[in-house]
């Protein structure tokens, strides 16, 4: 079968240049919560306020990584069945100019059950579709899938955690397409980040390590403290924050527009 | 030579060992299992790989493990002839393998002793665990309480409703018990806030994970744990009787009392195996938990293998009268061995156990946990179709002390009175 590619993917809008390109702002958003109409509005005004991506969360029955804000997200907006093939669907649908580049993130069983390949092809197709953030296939396990991703120019972001000895994040950040995602606490999302020296330090060696941006995410819940990170990262990933307003849009547009213009007051750095 | 140590001497030849070559070095037993988790978790995964080598290598470790489950837990548990029982039915011989008669009365206490010894050997402080019936959860507070461990258990506010008993238990033994009310407030549940509190502790935590189930090294390291039973029951076989059974029966939720009997008799060609599953009220969404009869391939928890989940690949809440088999997806080493058609599996419903958990005390004394009693019911099943002469041997893998109020209230409802 012949995969229709569009001339522009949406994930070639900015690539990402160190140095030169604004620091990344990466809100997440949980698909269809409250609903899709409300996630569309959401999605065009972080299009058009230019932030580098959006993640954006696929509702999974049991999500394992994730904390009681960003579960109880899930739950509402699988009430009307979010489902993962459906939602491409929709994206393609949507005008490229009101979507930012997008990042799919869910668990992994939803991309397994619809099929890996199945799933490239048709988030390929709609053109709408920058990368995938699957916070539990491993680094081990992602072997069996990296190609067919790859084959298709769907990124994979990798994972980097505070666990994570050094040679593997090394290992992990070689195979990572996209962004490098660095969780900067133990635990689940919506927790509360603290910025330590060696939070500081393991985003100093990733980014020695790789050209991609490196972001961090986790526990970011103010927007001061977004912009603190972008003073040593490449990018920062707000969820649990954002994703608690979602009911509410005009109280998630007033958050998201605060986080966003104190990330624009942060400089591009090496 | 006398007859019994002839026969001894005849299997000695045989291969005692399943295929030594699974799980591989990714912990995938042919298509299934792996390590699907988050990368937090990942390297306390690799750590804990190398020390259970590491400890299962060494003599002293294996001593230490054999020398409390002799002690401590009881065993070698008896090999049992249900006469009555045989005679009632008609037809084979059923034998039990009395896992019920192991301190705190199930199996669980096995893989708890071996990975709670393993913890200590890895410096950990506090033992973490998920339980559905509660027997795991008792079995973890019981040795965390004799090795000196803080400890905390996650169960679905279901199962603490239906399992009040062990959950006494457990706060008696000085643990803390934390209801889950999320999803279907069971099994499923707890593990998953039970990976989540992990991945906040994974430092000075040991999730001592209570099932075949999860991510490598799990499977396979609760299976050589397991897997005593199937040894001491092999032996006992072939001195009590001078040849193997003709088949074996165990139940499956997470899989372990059933890996544990099945696993040192896989390459004995001529026996048997059953897996029995929960059917609950019916096969249909829901209402049982039967994951080989209406379950596809995914990845939940950890782990690639079967489970029920709907056509959006959202994973299915379950249903069983048995909260210890009330669970979404089944180990990967029985996926495995299911498709490989080394192990036959079927189910048994909510009624047909009950009704087998009646008849096993009223014939033979011993009352069976609910998990238990859909092996007993499966094998009365079995025994109808096979020549008296023939041998069937259930795991009774816990005893039923803690269903009895459950039972009695069930029985209530549908106006039956003892």
């Amino acid at each position: 079968m012949r995969v229709a590619v569009p001339d522009r993917s949406t994930m070639d809008k900015k690539p990402f240049r160190r140095g030169v390109s604004p620091p990344a702002l990466i809100p997440y958003l949980v698909a269809g919560d409250p609903d899709l109409a409300t996630t569309r509005r959401y999605l065009r005004l972080a299009a058009s306020s230019g932030v580098f991506a959006v993640e954006l969360g696929v509702p999974f029955s049991d999500p394992t990584a994730d904390g009681p804000v960003i579960q109880e997200a899930a739950r509402r907006s699988l009430r009307h069945e979010t489902a993962l093939s459906e939602l491409l669907d929709w994206l393609g649908t949507i005008p490229p100019e009101e979507l930012p580049p997008l990042y799919l993130m869910t668990y992994f069983n939803l991309f397994h059950h619809m099929g890996v390949e199945s799933f490239c092809k048709k988030a390929r197709s709609t053109g709408r579709v920058a990368g995938v953030v699957i916070p539990d296939l491993s680094f081990e396990d992602s072997r069996d899938y990296r190609p067919l991703f790859r084959s298709f120019g769907i990124n994979l972001v990798g994972f980097v955690s505070p666990t994570t000895p050094v040679d593997r994040a090394r290992r992990i950040v070689r195979e990572a397409r996209g962004f490098v995602y660095y969780v900067g606490l133990m635990g689940t999302t919506g927790a509360s980040l603290s910025i330590t020296p060696a939070v500081r330090d393991m985003v100093g060696q990733l980014k020695q390590w790789t050209a991609l941006p490196v972001c961090l995410g986790f526990g970011v819940n103010e927007p001061r403290m977004a912009r603190e990170i972008l003073g040593f990262a490449d990018g920062v990933i707000v969820g649990s924050r954002l994703v608690r307003e979602e009911e509410d849009p005009g109280l998630w547009e007033k958050t998201f527009l605060e986080f966003v213009a104190e990330c624009r007051k942060a400089e591009p750095r090496q | 030579m006398s007859r019994e140590s002839a026969a001894v001497e005849k299997h000695r030849e045989a291969p005692r060992k399943g295929s030594p070559s699974l799980p591989d070095y990714r912990g995938y037993f042919g298509e299934f299992g792996g390590r699907f988790v988050s990368e937090t978790l990942m390297p306390a995964l690799l750590e804990l790989e190398e020390a259970f080598r590491s400890a299962w290598r060494d003599s002293s470790f294996r001593k230490e493990f054999y020398g409390m489950l002799a002690e401590y837990s009881g065993r070698p548990t008896p090999l049992y002839l249900a006469e009555s029982l045989s005679r009632e039915m008609g037809g084979a011989r059923i034998w039990l393998k009395r896992e019920d008669l192991n301190h705190t009365g199930a199996h669980k206490i096995t893989n708890a002793v071996g990975q709670a010894l393993l913890a200590r050997r890895m410096g950990k402080s506090r033992l973490i665990a998920e339980t559905g019936a509660g027997q795991h959860g008792v079995a973890t507070a019981t040795v965390a309480a004799k090795l000196g461990f803080s400890c905390q258990i996650y169960m679905g506010s279901e199962d603490v409703r239906r399992q009040a008993l062990n959950v006494f238990r457990m706060k008696l033994l000085g643990a803390t018990v934390s209801p889950v009310d999320l999803g279907g407030r069971t099994l499923k549940d707890a593990i998953s806030e039970a990976l989540r509190d992990w991945s906040r502790t994974v430092g000075e935590t040991h999730y001592l994970l209570g099932t075949a189930f999860g991510p490598h090294p799990f499977p396979l390291m609760v299976r050589t744990f397991q897997s005593v039973i199937g040894q001491e029951a092999r032996r006992q076989f072939l001195r009590r009787v001078g040849a193997l059974p003709e088949a074996l029966v165990a139940c499956v939720g997470g899989g372990s009392n059933a890996i544990g009997l099945f696993h040192p008799f896989v390459k004995d060609a001529g026996v048997r195996m059953y897996g029995v599953e929960a059917g609950g009220i019916s096969i249909s969404p829901g209402l049982h938990a039967a994951r080989f009869a209406g379950g596809s391939v995914g990845v939940l928890q950890g782990t690639r293998t079967y489970v029920l989940q709907n056509p959006d690949g959202q994973i299915e809440n379950t249903h069983s009268v048995s909260a210890g088999l009330d669970y979404s997806a089944v180990g990967p080493e029985l996926a495995y061995y299911r498709n490989a058609g080394r192990i036959v599996f079927d189910s048994v419903g909510d009624d047909e156990a009950l009704e087998a958990f009646r008849t096993l005390s009223r014939t033979e004394g011993i009352i069976p946990a609910l998990e238990s009693s859909h092996a007993v019911a499966y094998a009365l099943r079995l025994a109808r179709t096979l020549p008296r002469e023939s041998n069937i041997l259930v795991n009774l893998s816990g005893r039923g002390d803690k269903d009895v109020m459950e039972v009695s209230r069930i029985l209530e409802g549908k106006g039956e009175r003892l």
